[in-house]
């Protein structure tokens, strides 16, 4: 415990890391993932295919694939950013892919006639989408959503291959000095966990607000 | 879909195949013959060292040491891919530890990583830990070292035509590449408080790192930098090791029995000239001259 207490100024400075990890990535996925999900729900099959490949592509790849071949990839043509910068993009772009998945299902959850109604009226695919299809489907996909949203909290852990110092990093250089693995990684665990939690309250007030009784 | 899944039970099967070979049955022929050579003239303990009831007697039964190790470390313990053969220093030492306790060089290496070493001994999951694991007071209340059996230092790599950096001082305020989980970490933080530590899983990432300019300098075993300065003419190492770093074999915590035996084969190893022709094979193939003299056993704090 005291190790813990020790290295604490260490651990926040990592874990304010992890927070924008967090924050920069989802609100990445969340505007990736709402396009690649209208990508996929259009009428026009080549934008269709598109979306598909998409999800396909990042939901079968490794995140830690990912991240080492774009941070040391890149480069050698020419493309370069920070590590934080790489990580950051890397895990919006892989997340995108299940939170479009996420999303299809909620669309597909609205009733068609909702869809036909739209376009009888003389909304555009896009004005349906916007104002009709979308705000009903996002209220049946709180859950789903905040459970993607902690698995990409759990998944930022792996930036410290790429040398981003975020919590889990910081939590093995303590542990370097100290050799207390147990105290340190539970600690950094409940971390983790309390994060998830929080994420896990918030979806469930969140769900019961939006319901809608059918 | 059929096709992949034939492609994911192939790609199982051959995972299968490399773990099988970890375990090194010591198939004549099948080891380089250096290797073979040196653990031809490795001692073997006398039945009387084997107390009844002692961690040694339950190896013997078991017939196999479980080795706590890296598979990825160049010239200390190293996978080769093409035999599946752990190869290097600590691997050497490792089977010669194991013919010492069982008669013949029969390992088991658990890839351990510095998070988990200490727990891995403590809950029995391995009995012996060879992995650059530096003595320290720290450490030794998790765990029981003997030794030292090598000593070691830190050394700084930079891209040739770096200019500034002479010594470890001058690396305050830049950033610095180190392995995760090394004793570069903490190092660097001693001498260059202000220095920036970039950090990454191996030693070939941490090279491209340097190599991509992620930072100015790249702070790592002097032997193990040697070894790169010596594959790639881009790198150079620049001044002498600022460190010395004492590693012991690690132990389960107040097993003073085993302890006590593993120093007296190390003790052996060294006077028959094992320990000598383990170096020269390994980290001898870099380092220019004679084996050096090995650290006194129970020299330093913690062993």
């Amino acid at each position: 415990m005291s190790v813990l207490l020790e290295h604490l100024p260490e651990l926040w400075q990592g874990l304010l890391v992890t927070f924008q990890l967090i924050a920069a990535s989802f609100a990445l996925a969340a505007v990736l993932g709402v396009v690649v999900t209208a990508m996929r729900v259009s009428p026009v099959p080549v934008l269709r295919a598109l979306g598909t490949a998409y999800v396909e592509t990042f939901q079968n790849l490794p995140l830690l694939v990912l991240l080492v071949l774009a941070f040391f990839g890149l480069p050698e043509i020419g493309i370069k950013a920070s590590a934080l910068v790489t990580a950051i993009v890397v895990i919006g772009v892989y997340q995108a892919a299940y939170v479009a998945e996420a999303l299809r299902s909620g669309v597909n959850s609205v009733g068609q006639g909702q869809g036909e109604a739209a376009r009888a009226l003389g909304l555009t695919f896009t004005q349906s989408l916007r104002l009709v299809i979308l705000p009903q489907a996002l209220r049946t996909v709180v859950q789903p959503l905040g459970n993607v949203f902690i698995a990409l909290t759990m998944n930022t852990a792996l930036a410290g291959a790429i040398s981003v110092v975020d919590l889990t990093a910081v939590a093995n250089r303590v542990n370097l000095v100290e050799a207390q693995p147990i105290a340190i990684f539970v600690g950094a665990g409940l971390a983790y966990a309390a994060v998830a939690a929080v994420v896990g309250f918030a979806t469930t007030r969140l769900e019961r607000r939006l319901v809608m009784v059918r | 879909m059929r096709k992949m899944a034939a492609v994911v039970a192939l790609s199982l099967l051959g995972l299968a195949a490399c773990a099988g070979n970890e375990s090194s049955p010591a198939v004549p022929g099948a080891a380089k013959p250096a290797g073979d050579d040196l653990l031809s003239k490795a001692p073997v303990a006398d039945a009387a060292a084997i107390l009844p009831g002692s961690t040694m007697e339950k190896i013997k039964k078991r017939g196999e040491l479980i080795v706590g190790g890296s598979l990825d470390a160049p010239l200390l313990s190293q996978q080769n891919p093409v035999s599946g053969q752990v190869e290097g220093f600590d691997a050497d030492m490792g089977k010669a530890l194991a013919k010492y306790i069982i008669g013949e060089p029969k390992v088991k290496i658990v890839n351990s990583a510095s998070e988990t070493r200490e727990a891995l001994l403590g809950n029995g999951t391995v009995d012996v830990v060879f992995q650059t694991y530096t003595i320290t007071p720290e450490r030794a209340k998790q765990v029981a070292f003997a030794g030292p059996y090598y000593t070691s230092g830190l050394s700084i790599a930079v891209k040739k035509g770096t200019a500034g950096i002479a010594g470890p001082e001058d690396l305050n305020g830049k950033k610095v590449i180190a392995g995760a989980n090394t004793p570069a970490i903490p190092a660097i933080k001693k001498v260059a408080p202000q220095a920036e530590i970039v950090t990454f899983a191996s030693d070939p990432e941490a090279m491209q790192a340097l190599k991509q300019d992620r930072g100015v300098a790249y702070v790592q075993d002097e032997t193990l930098l040697a070894a790169n300065a010596q594959k790639d003419p881009s790198i150079e190492v620049v001044g002498n090791p600022f460190t010395q770093d004492p590693y012991g074999i690690g132990l389960k915590h107040g097993d003073e029995q085993f302890k006590t035996f593993v120093n007296d084969w190390l003790k052996k190893m060294q006077d028959a000239g094992v320990w000598q022709q383990a170096w020269k094979n390994s980290l001898g193939t870099v380092v220019k001259g004679e084996a050096p003299t090995p650290p006194q056993i129970g020299s330093v704090p913690g062993s």
